[in-house]
């Protein structure tokens, strides 16, 4: 199913993202610890508790998962638009490997990268809070199949975008509304009724839910239905990429 | 068939836009020759390319590799071939010994033999001490020579090179027409697409002319000289007989010098030398104007090449 090509091409794609950590892997660091001080410790205190957890504890989850996302959807679209941009990408499409092993070789590469930024979250918060993990297998599992998900996004987007403008409309008009208003930084219970009915359709509150529930234990929706919404968009986008690719869709003539 | 390296029945391709940029060509090239395949910019040639390499997709008519589907055995057609394309690229996030490694990789060689292969490609194009600078910081014809390196690092049997020496220096020009020489002697199969016509001429065993997405002539540059060709003879003669008939040549004379078109220059002199010598006429110097792929090509669309070519740069 996969040749030894497509190694290569996940090693290329993890290299490059190593390679460049200060722009792959820092910031997210710092924007989460810069959450965790203004929004925890800043104003948790005013808040209080929600559903027993702390201000500050239940913000996490959401920070990690905005993280994951960001980072996993920006690999996969840079590093493409960049093969495209610069032409590099015509070296790839004239090897063996298929359509369908480059698509998920660039999503593997977006997906370690969002897990790595996940993790680095995560360990940030244990250090700076007394932020645990409930269920360790579910929270990787989460990590995991959101970041695929995005990152097969990213994929999608790297091939449709022309410019770069189109990778940045796509963060700014799309992943920032769903991000803020999928719950990252409050329950939806904290919603009135018509945003809370607005909340129940975003992909985004799910995953972070979900996320919620395997870290802290508690959460707004059901971690199963969170599980296999995260499933779904991670089969549907690598589908379609992997269709983009194999078919040559605004990268062959 | 088995002893074409590449074979294309009726291949067309329809652009969005309806642009036909080839109109079912059939090419055959046989395993070990240097093929080149020529026309002027927008003839054809890189779509050609394109097809076979995978990076266009055609609209109809097929192409082989080797005898695989360069559709249905991609895996094993592309494994075939490399490809130096006309325009530079590289990724930049790596030195050029890790982007031939990377190539090679892709191309499934280990990662040993990679290093090796691509130890050997950089020796070979001089590029040793650039091992471990990115493309960026590198000269023009250092890029190309790593262009032309990345499509060999795998050690394919065909190898095709869309415009190879389009903007590099003599010096650079001639190392690499010796380098694809000693390739082709060991029995790689070269394709390459040019509009130097000198290049062909003094490289390939056959070519190709494509114009407007049509193949319209093939043979060997020889072959194709002189039955196409419109080379001549100059002779200056000291004093030009008022009644002078060369029969079966016909001529032009200006001043005192005499025009003879021919398509074969070098056996038709002596012969009208003897000519001229039996009507007694006094010659005073002999000159051969050869003719070239360039006056085929002429004669065959009613444009020049190198016109046309400029023409198009102008736009």
């Amino acid at each position: 199913m996969f040749s030894s090509g497509f190694f290569v091409l996940v090693q290329r794609e993890v290299l490059r993202f190593l390679r460049l950590w200060k722009q792959t892997l820092m910031p997210g660091l710092i924007s989460s610890a810069l959450y965790i001080l203004v929004f925890g410790h800043a104003l948790g205190a005013r808040i209080g508790q929600i559903k027993d957890i702390s201000y500050m504890n239940y913000i996490i989850p959401g920070l990690v998962m905005m993280s994951v996302i960001n980072h996993a959807y920006q690999n996969s679209s840079s590093s493409l638009m960049q093969a495209k941009f610069l032409k590099f990408l015509d070296d790839l499409l004239i090897t063996p490997l298929s359509g369908f092993e480059i698509s998920v070789a660039y999503i593997i590469g977006a997906t370690c990268r969002g897990l790595i930024n996940g993790i680095m979250v995560i360990l940030l918060s244990m250090v700076l809070t007394d932020f645990t993990i409930d269920n360790v297998f579910l929270t990787c599992l989460y990590l995991i199949t959101v970041s695929w998900a995005f990152g097969a996004m990213g994929v999608i987007v790297g091939v449709y975008a022309k410019t770069w403008d189109h990778i940045g409309m796509f963060t700014t008009f799309v992943f920032m509304p769903l991000s803020m208003l999928g719950g990252v930084f409050w329950s939806i219970e904290m919603l009135p009724e018509f945003w809370r009915n607005i909340s129940m359709v975003n992909p985004l509150y799910w995953m972070i839910n979900g996320l919620r529930y395997a870290t802290l234990g508690v959460g707004d929706t059901s971690p199963e239905i969170s599980l296999i919404i995260s499933i779904v968009f991670a089969i549907t986008f690598s589908t379609i990429a992997s269709i983009m690719f194999s078919k040559g869709y605004r990268i062959k003539a | 068939m088995d002893q074409m390296a590449i074979h294309i029945d009726k291949l067309t391709k329809i652009y969005e836009g309806g642009f036909k940029a080839l109109d079912a060509i059939d090419l055959d090239i046989p395993k070990g020759s240097f093929f080149g395949l020529l026309g002027p910019n927008g003839a054809g040639k890189t779509t050609t390319i394109g097809i076979l390499t995978g990076l266009v997709n055609l609209t109809s008519g097929s192409a082989a590799a080797m005898g695989k589907d360069v559709v249905n055995e991609f895996r094993e057609a592309r494994s075939l071939m490399g490809l130096s394309p006309q325009e530079l690229n590289f990724d930049v996030f790596f030195s050029i010994r890790q982007l031939l490694i990377l190539q090679a990789g892709y191309y499934g060689l280990s990662k040993d033999r990679g290093a090796s292969r691509a130890d050997l490609m950089l020796e070979r194009f001089g590029l040793t001490e650039k091992a471990n600078n990115t493309a960026r910081e590198l000269s023009g014809g250092m890029k190309r020579r790593v262009q032309i390196a990345k499509a060999l690092v795998h050690d394919p049997p065909i190898i095709i090179l869309d415009e190879p020496t389009a903007g590099v220096d003599i010096e650079l020009r001639h190392m690499l027409w010796d380098y694809l020489r000693e390739l082709n002697a060991k029995g790689k199969t070269i394709l390459l697409t040019t509009h130097y016509i000198e290049e062909a001429e003094a490289l390939c065993d056959r070519v190709a002319i494509i114009d407007q997405g049509k193949i319209v002539t093939e043979g060997s540059p020889q072959e194709l000289i002189s039955t196409l060709g419109t080379g001549s003879i100059e002779i200056k003669i000291h004093d030009i007989p008022a009644e002078l008939n060369l029969e079966p040549w016909s001529f032009s004379q200006s001043e005192n010098t005499l025009h003879i078109p021919t398509s074969r220059p070098e056996s038709d002199m002596p012969k009208i030398i003897n000519l001229l010598t039996q009507l007694e006429v006094s010659i005073e110097e002999v000159k051969i104007c050869k003719s070239s792929l360039e006056d085929v090509f002429l004669k065959l669309t009613g444009r020049s090449f190198l016109e046309d070519t400029m023409e198009i740069k102008n736009v």
